[in-house]
């Protein structure tokens, strides 16, 4: 087995075994509302218990400008439950991928994530311990917390079991704990999402929805989840290196959605099946250079004119970021995993600028426009013209490469078909 | 990458029982809880609230091992001196006011250079008496004296801070916070419809310090406002872990304010969080394991436009520079996982597995509420009961540092308490003299309501039989409070053909080791007590010498942290003490 070409499951495959699209499942418990937003009281039925598996471990990834130096990181793949370590170790250990695979959970659905900790190929002198760390949950204990001076860490070469059974839906994000400072912003981070006990319902034409709003104002048609990051190299080739890194002084040069930077971020999801041309491939130097493929996830937004659209959106930078895609209104309906409705007040806003705060989550509804020829329109062989609208950050600072002249940075496209696409059938699926 | 860490590291929050609780003079005042907002108290009269400050320059400390000038309010007495930094803490006192009255304040200035108070979010007019007119309001120069008055006219939290030389003096520690509480009471956070609990009121006042400035200014160097770089992040003038440090501690002389955010699970009413952010920086705030609930900003409730509630929930919420947010704090657990009744799904973690970070944890080795395990030997707990310790920081983790430490910085911990204090079972037993011999069962039997005995043979002969024995408590932390009994036991006869042959009931009374007098101090009984299960309790024993010590039953030396609860039984027939269940509940300090 090639250990590059397929990291363990495709992106795809691993988010149907997450649970997503499973049948929604009956509502015999009803919805209350409550002065504390909406909480679900005794559903019918507890559904199955979903198991995953992530291995820690380090690897590179390619930063626009630095195409001949890859980016040395820590991160999160995905992996099979039943491996042991023996075999996680001798298939994964050297081959991180940047950002964490993207979770979605049911509401109510026990989850048990089994992190194994593979250590690091370019620093066998440092025995760093790994957590996760569900950013926002609300926790029945700290043992599965992730922190490890409030609980335990998972050393080199162990494994540990968290469990979840998540009460509140809405968009998380989740990331290691320990020294967090570094292994955050080194690259240990993911969205996760819990999908509402409501889906599956009909109300108001949809039957997926971001929050059990009652009355379907939180439904969408395709869904897309954006983390936000930052990247400062110092830190990364200072880890590398074996150099001490001032994390007071950050000063960051890329910043990324899904780990990537434009023009990466308009690349499909990473898949064996694509063209060379349309992966991004890291000589990871753990391997003699041999080719990695680490920066799996998009964050094209390919939409329909007409769709209701809704972008989860996560923040595990260091900075604070301000959103906008020009040409299109957004309708901010969640954040920190929360409906924004307290009681019978609407509290939910209408926005052109998205401000996004280190640490939270925004979900976000907007309008796929009508499709129009007078409008700039390109042309997508096989899938016919398309409208471009763009989600960008609007410090310009942070659309730059390091600061590389011309475009990059934190931005993505949202392109408009004029012939349908088909339904969507997982988060931030990509169309080639 | 493994840091070292500074002794102070490990003379965090667990431990804080053992060192000195006293408050300095001039720092805090007399009876300041040592967790929570803590607010200067001024002089009232009538209708007037005054404070007298003063702008003095002094040090700070920081984990890593700094030490940093700053420029700070302080209350204006009469210096001490035993205390080595008299008249100077940072952040200012907390002004506590009440809406309505009038407030006035008088600055006495000890800095070089003329000095003020702003009071921003005070709508009404600050008229300002004595020094001279500055760009925002009156300031005076040094050893000179200028006075403020305003009305407090709505409850909130706010700020006050230096209105001269901003950018220097701002960044040098002039801030310090001022709450109005509503006229409707002091439970009530804006009014009626925000009540909070008034003993879990908390403060978090965020700032950050470019040591590279202070250091300027105290060499009188020259600097350059536009190149600040921050390299330490306070809450409440006090780096993590200094933050968990009590109010007022002796370690931290100049810094009387901590951090520390501790509330029981179940809080009926929810706690207060009043959060300021006096520096140049957005921070945001990230608290672990529950949601908080905004309610208010910059003293305002958040409100729909027609006067409805409009707070929001957040697990991460950025508060600007110069805001003020209020959030109310509730522990929410719908699972309510114990070991008893409700375990988790997936099997308890093997050590060998896990490490724990630096061999030091907050962990009590074992993942429930109330409940403490075994840890591997080497490991130092901080843990006292089986509490929970969950982060609260800024997201922005290049400030969870000092300087380039990480887990640092502007964080604090919340913690959760179990539901009506800590609780714990014997961890021996003891067959006192004449008191009878073992018949079968250890202390374990004694940790659960169920159907395990420790019983204990009565002396056979003479016309009084007698059981005495005791369950002894261990590790029962010094200035333990609030100590609860709890005793559930039986009394059978001496046969083997059933579990409990048949007897009549005896006298049994419980009672607790007093280890000042030597003597066993009776709690409840003598009550009869037959083949069916009694229970005595749950019994508040009461606190020796004054309501509020229970230190006399808490023992020192080599038996410290012992508590030791008798139960004494006697009958006229031979018979058999069996002990169900014992339990000591108590609030930690």
């Amino acid at each position: 087995m090639n250990p590059q070409s397929d990291q363990g499951t495709t992106r795809r495959d691993f988010l149907k075994a997450a649970g997503l699209g499973a049948a929604g499942m009956s509502l015999a418990g009803g919805l209350v509302s409550t002065g504390f937003g909406s909480r679900l009281f005794a559903p019918a039925a507890r559904a199955a218990t979903t198991t995953l598996a992530l291995a820690a471990t380090d690897g590179y990834i390619t930063v626009p400008g630095r195409e001949n130096d890859p980016l040395y990181i820590f991160g999160f793949i995905p992996v099979s439950p039943s491996a042991t370590v023996a075999s996680l170790i001798s298939t994964y250990k050297g081959h991180a991928q940047h950002t964490a695979p993207t979770f979605s959970f049911k509401q109510w659905d026990d989850v048990k994530i089994t992190l194994t900790n593979l250590g690091l190929v370019q620093r066998p002198d440092l025995t760093d311990s790994h957590t996760i760390h569900w950013h926002g949950f609300d926790m029945p204990s700290p043992l599965n917390d992730g922190v490890p001076e409030v609980s335990v860490a998972v050393p080199i070469a162990k494994q540990l079991t968290y469990f979840y059974r998540p009460h509140r839906e809405g968009t998380y994000m989740y990331h290691c704990h320990f020294e967090d400072v570094e292994h955050v912003q080194i690259g240990m981070t993911g969205i996760v999402f819990v999908r509402p006990l409501q889906d599956g319902t009909s109300i108001g034409g949809f039957t997926k929805f971001a929050y059990n709003d009652g009355d379907g104002s939180t439904g969408y048609h395709r869904h897309f989840a954006i983390l936000l990051n930052e990247i400062w190299s110092n830190f990364h080739d200072g880890d590398r290196d074996i150099q001490e890194t001032i994390g007071s002084d950050y000063d960051p040069q890329w910043f990324t959605m899904n780990g990537r930077s434009y023009p990466q971020t308009l690349l499909p999801n990473d898949s064996s099946t694509l063209p060379a041309g349309m992966r991004i491939g890291t000589p990871n130097p753990n391997y003699g250079d041999a080719v990695d493929y680490s920066q799996p996830n998009s964050s094209l937004v390919q939409v329909n004119p007409g769709d209701r659209v809704l972008l989860r959106l996560a923040n595990l930078g260091y900075q604070q970021h301000s959103m906008q895609m020009p040409g299109i209104p957004l309708h901010v309906i969640g954040q920190d995993a929360s409906l924004l409705r307290d009681g019978a007040v609407d509290t939910s806003f209408w926005t052109n600028t998205l401000y996004i705060g280190p640490g939270e989550a925004r979900d976000v509804l907007f309008e796929a426009p009508a499709y129009s020829d007078a409008l700039p329109h390109f042309t997508h062989p096989g899938r016919g013209e398309y409208n471009v609208y763009s989600f960008k950050n609007r410090d310009w600072r942070r659309l730059s490469n390091n600061g590389a002249p011309g475009a990059g940075g934190m931005m993505t496209e949202v392109r408009v078909y004029q012939t349908p696409l088909p339904p969507q059938n997982v988060v931030s699926e990509t169309y080639v | 990458m493994n840091r070292t860490r500074r002794l102070g590291w490990l003379l965090a929050l667990g431990t804080v029982a053992a060192l000195l609780a006293q408050v300095p003079a001039g720092a805090l005042p007399p009876g300041s809880p040592k967790v929570g907002l803590v607010c200067t108290p001024g002089t009232v009269s009538g209708s007037t609230h005054s404070f007298n400050l003063v702008a003095n320059a002094g040090h700070i400390q920081t984990p890593d091992g700094n030490h940093i000038l700053m420029w700070s309010y302080a209350v204006a007495a009469a210096a001490d001196p035993t205390d080595l930094w008299p008249n100077f803490q940072s952040p200012g006192p907390v002004l506590c006011v009440k809406e309505g009255e009038t407030v006035q304040i008088q600055l006495h200035n000890n800095l070089p250079e003329p000095t003020s108070i702003v009071f921003p979010g005070q709508d009404a007019p600050v008229t300002a008496i004595g020094g001279s007119p500055g760009l925002f309001t009156n300031e005076a120069a040094g050893s000179n004296d200028v006075t403020y008055t305003f009305t407090a006219a709505k409850p909130g939290t706010y700020l006050y801070e230096s209105g001269s030389n901003v950018s220097k003096q701002v960044e040098m520690g002039l801030y310090g916070a001022l709450i109005i509480r509503p006229s409707a009471g002091n439970n009530l956070a804006y009014g009626a419809t925000t009540p909070f609990d008034p003993s879990r009121e908390f403060m978090l006042l965020l700032a950050e310090i470019d040591p590279d400035l202070h250091h300027a200014v105290e060499t009188g160097g020259t600097y350059d406002f536009t190149k600040l770089h921050n390299h330490y992040f306070t809450i409440n003038g006090r780096s993590f872990p200094d933050t968990l440090q009590d109010n007022g501690s002796d370690l931290l002389p100049s810094q009387p304010y901590g951090a520390l955010v501790r509330i029981p699970a179940h809080i009926v009413q929810p706690a207060l969080i009043r959060m300021l952010n006096a520096g140049t920086d957005n921070h945001p705030f990230h608290p672990h394991g529950n949601h908080t609930r905004e309610i208010a900003q910059d003293g305002r409730l958040l409100l729909s436009p027609g006067g409805a509630r409009a707070s929001s929930e957040r697990f991460g919420e950025t508060i600007g520079s110069g805001q003020t947010k209020d959030y109310l704090l509730r522990w929410d657990d719908q699972d309510n996982f114990n070991p008893i009744s409700k375990p988790f799904p997936v099997a308890q973690p093997n050590y060998r597995n896990l490490t724990f970070k630096d061999g030091l944890t907050w962990y009590s080795g074992s993942p429930y509420l109330g409940y403490k395990g075994t840890l591997p030997t080497g490991t130092t707990s901080l843990n006292i009961c089986g509490e929970w310790y969950f982060p609260f920081h800024s997201h922005a983790l290049n400030e969870f540092t000092n300087f380039d430490e990480p887990f640092g910085g502007m964080a604090t911990l919340l913690r959760v308490d179990p539901q009506g204090g800590c609780f714990t079972f014997p961890s021996s037993t003891t067959i006192l003299a004449n008191g009878g011999t073992l018949r079968s069962g250890t202390y374990t039997y004694l940790g659960l309501d169920d159907s395990l005995y420790y019983r204990v043979n009565s002396t056979t002969t003479g016309t009084t039989r007698t059981a005495s024995w005791y369950g002894q408590f261990s590790t029962i932390p010094n200035g333990a409070k609030n100590l609860v009994v709890t005793y559930k036991g039986r009394n059978c006869g001496t046969g083997t053909a059933t579990a409990c042959p048949a007897t009549t009931s005896k006298p049994t009374t419980v009672s607790i080791w007093n280890w000042a007098t030597s003597a066993w101090v009776t709690l409840a009984g003598p009550t009869p007590v037959g083949t069916t299960d009694v229970t005595f309790g749950p019994i508040a024993v009461t606190g020796s010498p004054t309501a509020t010590s229970w230190a006399n039953y808490i023992g020192t030396g080599t038996n410290r942290g012992r508590v030791r609860v008798r139960v004494f039984t006697t009958g006229t027939t031979s018979f058999v003490s069996g002990g169900n269940l014992m339990q000591l509940v108590y609030d930690a300090p």
